[in-house]
């Protein structure tokens, strides 16, 4: 295994976005709301809306193109800073600019805002009873979907129905470096520096909100201290940032506190849902009903009016149901905008179906395993939501219960299954490009690494392809100026759609090095300057089938995971440590989610955790027993090979880790966080 | 005006009274390794050692480190450069960010252990730095491999 840039950054020589420093620069503090609601009367002070008046969109990827367009929407847009009304604790009020962090923190003192607190709407249920906290607005939703086909009860041949319902509190993505930019707008440029995860959102949105031309707009990522999602799109803070640039002449850094990054920056999760199944005495479930609701936050900004949809739509995941029928709303609440969280409704869709194939085994008296077996495929399908499983189910299920040794393990331990399909976020795919020269070659990746060890796997692509040595490849941070055309990291997508573009690069460079020198030689590469760039186009469905099985101890009211077992399809692995990584670090925040993280509001909308402890982050001290990791390799069509990973441990874990709790306690669970209450 | 011993060197500057050593470190000395993850003690993100002790640097004041020395990420000291090493070994690390903080409890939980350094010890030890990537499973790994590194470093000592 070569070194890399992890060598650096063991020894403190990464360059964060704080360790960024540019001459006679101003640093950035933000006015953030106090309340959860109230009527703006007065704002006196710092750079404020009465100046800036702009909307965003952060949406990012796929998730922009559904619902950007509609009209509707209009009226739930977020401000850049407020105007009028505030609507959720944190939201940006005001900016204000000094020397450095904590002479702009005492500028704060200078900004006056007459508030005039409302009602705040603290919960789905609220919402949905409440007047709509948008003027203009006829409801508080957001966004309403149905999926699949409405059925009659009476029509469909079934010998047992059951019901429940669920919840999964919102949970932020909680890196452990903040959110944070640089503007430097000089003679007509603006030179941007972020922490993110794809320098093209940001580009983008830099463009479409200050009116400047694409090509005097350069977005640079800095090394990046983690994201989970919550980096992934446009903030409002980027923009105030640039505009105070162009305004001062100088550069400005923004550096957000703790306490802000839990306010304001955009939290996943956060679904209510009930499900009603219909099923044969045999197991089988022909039918099942669903309707669940999203909190979207106070606007639509993030992913509020794309998740309820997503959620629906893979709702029945590997399994084979006749009569589906979802009705999917995303509400508005007085909470920060909603955003993905790793997993981004995958997770939310998975414990719904997979919670209720655990009711029905318990029901009719079934292995929990025989259960999923029996309602899934021998055949690859479509569902009647249109999520078309790639690979036939039941053989893979089969596979995995033998390879995790399910049957033998459960007869002892209590052990949860689940089940479930990674549909990646491959479209519209993604860019590489590989320039080379002095001895050396730079990789440039249209989706941002922020932790996830791309670099390592395009290494290999570059080992593989160009038979270049390890030592002498670098993975670059992003860079506009170096590659324009990009997407972003997110949704299982960089080694599928990445890795491609890497493959393809590769091979169109080695054609540059034949028909230069008649033959490819890794040291005629070297040597001299070639440049190869591609943009991978996905518009085709890829997915893949995965596994997960816990078991787990409920002792002295707490759980002692004994077991975290997985058989995940990855196509074709890039870089072992680099996938171990992945599924561990995945894995705790899965485990995160069922026993302590949660991102809470009091009823008057006040944030609860506003530390990054009271959210709930797990600790060296909450890790399993023991990883039984088991990986299948069914390549995929793409010049990777690769299936998508990283999310798969945070859609996994939830429902089988919920299973293994309920089989120690007797009491089923429904609500993640189970919190200390249930235990 | 303070002054602080920083990997060896002393440092004698003016700083307000209100100044954080992690903002000492980071925007005095341009010492950037050291990482604020929280400002409230809860990440770990800035721990460095104070005096061989260690401390999270956004809750001391610098004035507080005046007349004691402080040890960073940066520092050279080869039983630190030891430990470095075991977590790129063992992969942990992935984006970095809570790094430099989990290195320095790590150094400090193996030169003062007690006991065993078993992975119970090595657990209870790091409650007090959070990592979001890892899973901390590779961490206690690096803990493990820099303290065998260490032990040996010991006995070759021993036995010059």
């Amino acid at each position: 295994m070569y070194s890399g840039k992890k060598a650096f950054l063991v020894n403190g020589r990464g360059r964060y976005i704080d360790d960024i420093n540019l001459l006679d620069m101003l640093y950035m503090s933000i006015y953030r709301s106090p309340y959860a609601r109230a009527r703006l009367k007065n704002i006196d002070g710092g750079l404020n809306s009465h100046e800036l008046r702009a909307y965003y969109k952060a949406a990012v990827g796929e998730m922009a193109d559904l619902s950007g367009g509609r009209e509707d929407l209009k009226l739930y847009r977020e401000p850049v800073l407020a105007i009028d009304y505030v609507n959720y604790v944190g939201q940006p009020i005001a900016a204000v600019f000094g020397k450095n962090k904590y002479d702009s923190e005492d500028k704060l003192s200078e900004v006056n805002v007459d508030f005039e607190p409302m009602q705040a709407v603290s919960s789905i249920d609220e919402s949905l009873k409440s007047d709509p906290v948008h003027n203009g607005a006829s409801s508080n939703i957001l966004a309403s979907y149905t999926l699949g086909t409405k059925f009659d009860e009476k029509d469909i041949d079934y010998d047992i129905s059951l019901e429940d319902e669920f919840f999964n509190e919102r949970i932020l993505g909680n890196s452990i470096e903040t959110r944070g930019c640089i503007a430097d707008y000089r003679d007509g440029f603006l030179t941007f520096y972020a922490s993110t995860q794809s320098v093209h959102s940001i580009k983008n949105g830099l463009a479409s909100t200050l009116g400047l031309d694409r090509d005097k707009i350069r977005v640079i990522q800095a090394d990046t201290g983690g994201a989970f999602g919550s980096k992934g799109g446009y903030y409002p803070e980027y923009l105030i940032a640039a505009y105070a640039s162009m305004k001062y002449k100088k550069p400005v850094k923004w550096i957000e506190t703790r306490s802000e990054y839990l306010m304001a920056a955009y939290a996943g999760r956060g679904v209510k849902s009930w499900a009603k199944i219909y099923a044969k005495n045999n197991g089988k479930i022909t039918g099942i009903q669903v309707k669940l609701y999203v909190d979207a936050g106070a606007y639509d900004a993030g992913t509020g009016s794309f998740a309820p949809y997503f959620i629906g739509y893979q709702i029945t995941g590997p399994y084979l149901i006749k009569n589906v029928y979802v009705e999917a709303s995303s509400v508005i609440t007085n909470k920060s905008p909603m955003g993905p969280y790793r997993g981004a409704g995958r997770p939310e869709a998975s414990f719904i179906m997979e919670r209720m194939i655990d009711l029905l085994a318990d029901r009719i008296g079934k292995d929990p395993a025989d259960v999923r077996l029996i309602n899934a495929s021998d055949v690859p399908f479509t569902s009647p939501t249109g999520l078309q499983v790639m690979d036939a189910s039941r053989p893979f299920l089969e596979k995995a219960l033998k390879t995790m040794n399910y049957y033998e393990i459960s007869k002892n331990e209590k052990t949860g299954l689940s089940f479930f399909v990674l549909i990646p976020s491959t479209r519209p795919g993604e860019s590489a490009r590989i320039v080379s020269g002095d001895g050396h070659i730079k990789v440039y990746l249209g989706g941002d690494t922020h932790g996830q060890g791309h670099e390592a796997w395009a290494r290999n692509i570059i080992k593989e392809y160009l038979n270049v040595d390890e030592s002498l490849v670098t993975l670059e941070n992003g860079d506009t100026k170096e590659l324009d055309e990009g997407v972003g990291a997110w949704g299982s997508r960089s080694a599928i759609v990445g890795g491609s573009a890497l493959v393809n690069a590769c091979k169109k460079i080695r054609e540059q090095v034949k028909s230069k020198f008649g033959e490819y030689a890794p040291d005629k590469l070297l040597n001299n300057h070639f440049d190869a760039e591609d943009f991978f186009s996905a518009d085709f469905s890829l997915n893949s089938l995965n596994a997960n099985m816990i078991t787990a101890r409920v002792l002295n009211h707490s759980v002692d995971i004994t077991g975290w077992y997985c058989y995940y399809d990855l196509g074709n692995v890039l870089d072992m440590g680099n996938v171990i990584g992945q599924i561990q670090g995945g894995a705790l925040e899965g485990i995160g989610q069922v026993l302590s993280e949660g991102i809470k509001y009091s009823d008057d909308g006040q944030l609860i955790t506003n530390s990054i402890s009271l959210a709930g982050l797990l600790k060296a001290d909450d890790i399993p027993d023991k990883f039984h990791i088991h990986i299948a390799e069914n390549p995929s069509d793409v010049p990777s090979h690769a299936k998508g990973l990283g999310e798969s441990p945070t859609i996994g874990t939830p429902s089988a880790l919920a299973r293994a709790i309920e089989l120690n306690t007797g009491r089923r669970v429904r609500i993640t966080p189970i919190g200390p209450d249930y235990l | 005006m303070v002054n602080i011993k920083v990997n060896g060197k002393e440092y004698k500057k003016d700083v307000e009274p209100r100044m954080l050593l992690v903002s000492f470190l980071r925007d005095e000395l341009g010492l950037t390794g050291t990482h604020i993850g929280c400002d409230t003690t809860n990440c770990g993100a800035c721990t460095v050692l104070m005096d061989g002790k260690t401390v999270k640097s956004c809750t001391v004041l610098a004035v507080q480190a005046n007349n004691h020395e402080i040890t960073t990420i940066e520092s050279n000291d080869p039983d630190l450069n030891a430990v470095k090493d075991s977590y790129v070994e063992e992969e942990g690390l992935q984006c970095g960010f809570c790094t430099p903080g989990m290195i320095m409890q790590s150094y400090y939980l193996i030169k003062n252990a007690e006991g065993d350094i078993d992975e119970d010890y090595i657990k209870k030890n790091l409650r007090g730095n959070l990592c979001r990537c890892t899973g901390y499973r590779t961490i206690i790994d690096s803990v493990k491999k820099a303290e065998e590194k260490l032990r040996q470093r010991e006995e070759i000592n021993v036995s010059k």
